[in-house]
């Protein structure tokens, strides 16, 4: 699709993320820069990325990825080795953790899509790449046991700094690449193919799609996001180990994606956002005396989600939508029943 | 009607279910231009026979030749970009896309641009004079004739050589069985597509080939014009059963 193509057709959109992110860059101003609601306010942003990048495979591939941390923290501990070891910028580190990252997802999404895995035996084997690169990267000779720490240094060639607005900016501007990359991939040849496979694989190929390759290039885009994004993670939570291979937390991007409604930019934008602000503060305030209040907050959300909107938030956008056109429709008195 | 050239040669294949032979050395050739019927009871092998002509089952014996290439065993993809593609008995629909975004996948086969696409997806569907103010609609939201309309118009789309029906008019009402026989003659007609019609309600496929073939139990029984079939005592006894003593 020709750029001015996709400018013109997702002027909207591009404008409102453009508005969405300039909001929330402000917001620092507003809580006077206190870092302990920046530091919430940069997890939220940064699963905010994960989240609309499972949108890819997840929402248009309709592929239950719940690999997440298997890209993030790869992509993010070879960025944060160069940097430790040869004293590479993560400039440079982030785009390899980004190719690791991407090779990664396509030497295990090649057999597995090859060999047609799909729906709960994809979300297994996803869920288990997980925990092995965890066991792997457990042992002495790679990680071991302790945690690794990022060089004291700061400053914008580490792309680390003693205060939270810089790193909180830079993950609002990644925020807004991520989303304009979906708005691309929906508006495209690749965003048709995908969802027609996400709707009904058999029928999609007979209508001459190559299901494996758009499958592949779809969770190939996404890791590589997750890859790069990683040493920004590991930069919010200070340290990284074999535990950065973190499952629960790969649950929660799809849960979030899922939340939000499979598809919709927008609906995993505000389920990240909200759920990790709650998630978050839940932690902080009863989450001494209720251990895993905040998963018990989850597991409702997905019933009650399940139960009276399974399209997520975006269906109950899409409802309101309905409701007000339907509504114009009876002022005019037009149309039948 | 006949003597056209033939595009597709399927040629003594075989297709086996652990010991069950669902389609048990079946030749038959399509010439460019006809409606081809294909009939035959349950359980006759219509749709597993269409389904290797397709790439969904690879044949354990016997080839496949398109427009003089040997496809046997292709996958479905590459045999639908070869110029061979198939609707479903029972409906696909794209249940969270709009019609028109539907028909667009389908002509997304033969160009990269979303908008040149969109617009051949708009002139297919009124071309089969789909209701023009349910472009819009979702898959979900439509009746079962609509969704054999959409799942017509979106191979439509793809440019086939030759277009495979399977049960097209399954479930449908006589007064809408006539309204889909005479898009599909139009469709045959005016845009010169070859089709087989694999089909369970005789007097729509009569009336809609030129030439029929009838299997039974995997095997293809008879071979001609919709009268000859008629009158053929092999076809009789299939569907009927023998004559009882």
């Amino acid at each position: 699709m020709a750029l001015s193509e996709w400018v013109r057709e997702s002027r909207k959109y591009i404008l409102g993320t453009i508005i969405l992110v300039l909001v929330l860059a402000f917001i620092p101003f507003i809580i006077g820069f206190d870092q302990y609601l920046l530091l919430i306010l940069s997890t939220a942003a940064i699963f905010a990325v994960f989240v609309v990048a499972w949108n890819i495979i997840g929402g248009y591939a309709g592929q239950l990825d719940l690999g997440a941390f298997a890209y993030i923290a790869l992509g993010g501990i070879v960025a944060a080795q160069l940097l430790v070891v040869y004293n590479i910028t993560p400039w440079i580190g982030m785009f390899v953790g980004a190719g690791v990252s991407a090779v990664l997802a396509a030497a295990i999404g090649y057999p597995t899509f090859r060999f047609g895995i799909k729906e709960v035996w994809y979300a297994l084997l996803t869920a288990a790449l997980v925990v092995i690169l965890n066991n792997i990267f457990h042992l002495p000779e790679v990680l071991g046991s302790l945690d690794h720490y990022l060089p004291p240094a700061n400053g914008w060639y580490y792309l680390k700094f003693p205060v939270y607005e810089n790193i909180y900016w830079f993950i609002l501007a990644m925020l807004a690449i991520v989303v304009f990359i979906n708005l691309w991939v929906s508006k495209s040849k690749v965003g048709y193919y995908l969802r027609a496979i996400r709707e009904d694989e058999l029928a999609a190929e007979a209508l001459g799609i190559d299901v494996r390759k758009y499958k592949l290039e779809a969770l190939v885009l996404y890791a590589a996001i997750l890859g790069f994004m990683g040493y920004v993670y590991i930069v919010i939570a200070g340290t990284y180990s074999y535990h950065t291979f973190d499952s629960p937390h790969s649950i929660a991007i799809a849960i979030m994606g899922i939340i939000g409604g499979l598809g919709s930019i927008a609906g995993a934008l505000t389920s990240a956002i909200t759920l990790k602000v709650v998630e978050e503060y839940l932690r902080a305030s009863i989450g001494a005396t209720i251990p895993g209040i905040h998963l018990l907050i989850y597991g409702l959300l997905l019933i009650i989600i399940g139960i009276f909107k399974p399209d997520g938030l975006a269906g109950i956008y899409e409802s309101l939508k309905k409701r007000r056109t339907s509504g114009r429709k009876k002022i005019s008195g037009g149309g039948n029943p | 009607m006949s003597g056209g050239e033939e595009i597709l040669k399927v040629e003594n294949v075989v297709k086996r279910f652990g010991g069950i032979t669902a389609v048990n050395r079946v030749s038959f050739n399509v010439r460019k231009g006809e409606i081809l019927g294909l009939i035959g009871p349950n359980g006759a092998g219509k749709t597993t026979l269409f389904n290797c002509i397709t790439g969904v089952y690879r044949p354990e014996e016997g080839r496949i030749v398109f427009l003089g290439e040997d496809i046997t065993g292709l996958q479905p993809h590459v045999i639908a970009r070869k110029g061979i593609v198939r609707t479903w008995q029972k409906v696909r629909p794209f249940k969270k896309m709009t019609v028109l975004d539907t028909v667009t996948v389908g002509a997304l086969l033969r160009t990269n641009s979303v908008t040149e696409a969109k617009r051949k997806a708009e002139d297919i569907l009124k071309f089969i004079e789909f209701p023009e103010d349910k472009f819009e609609v979702m898959g979900k939201e439509i009746t079962l004739i609509e969704h054999k309309l959409v799942d017509l118009a979106r191979a439509i789309a793809t440019e086939p050589t030759l277009l495979l029906l399977d049960e097209v008019a399954a479930g449908l009402r006589p007064n809408e069985m006539e309204r889909l026989a005479s898009i599909l003659k139009k469709v045959n007609k005016e845009r010169n597509l070859t089709m087989i019609v694999v089909e369970h309600v005789m007097r729509f496929v009569m009336g809609l080939s030129q030439r029929m073939i009838v299997m039974h139990e995997g095997e293809k029984i008879a071979e001609g014009t919709p009268q000859e079939i008629a009158n053929n005592p092999r076809v009789i006894e299939a569907y009927l059963g023998t004559k009882p003593l």
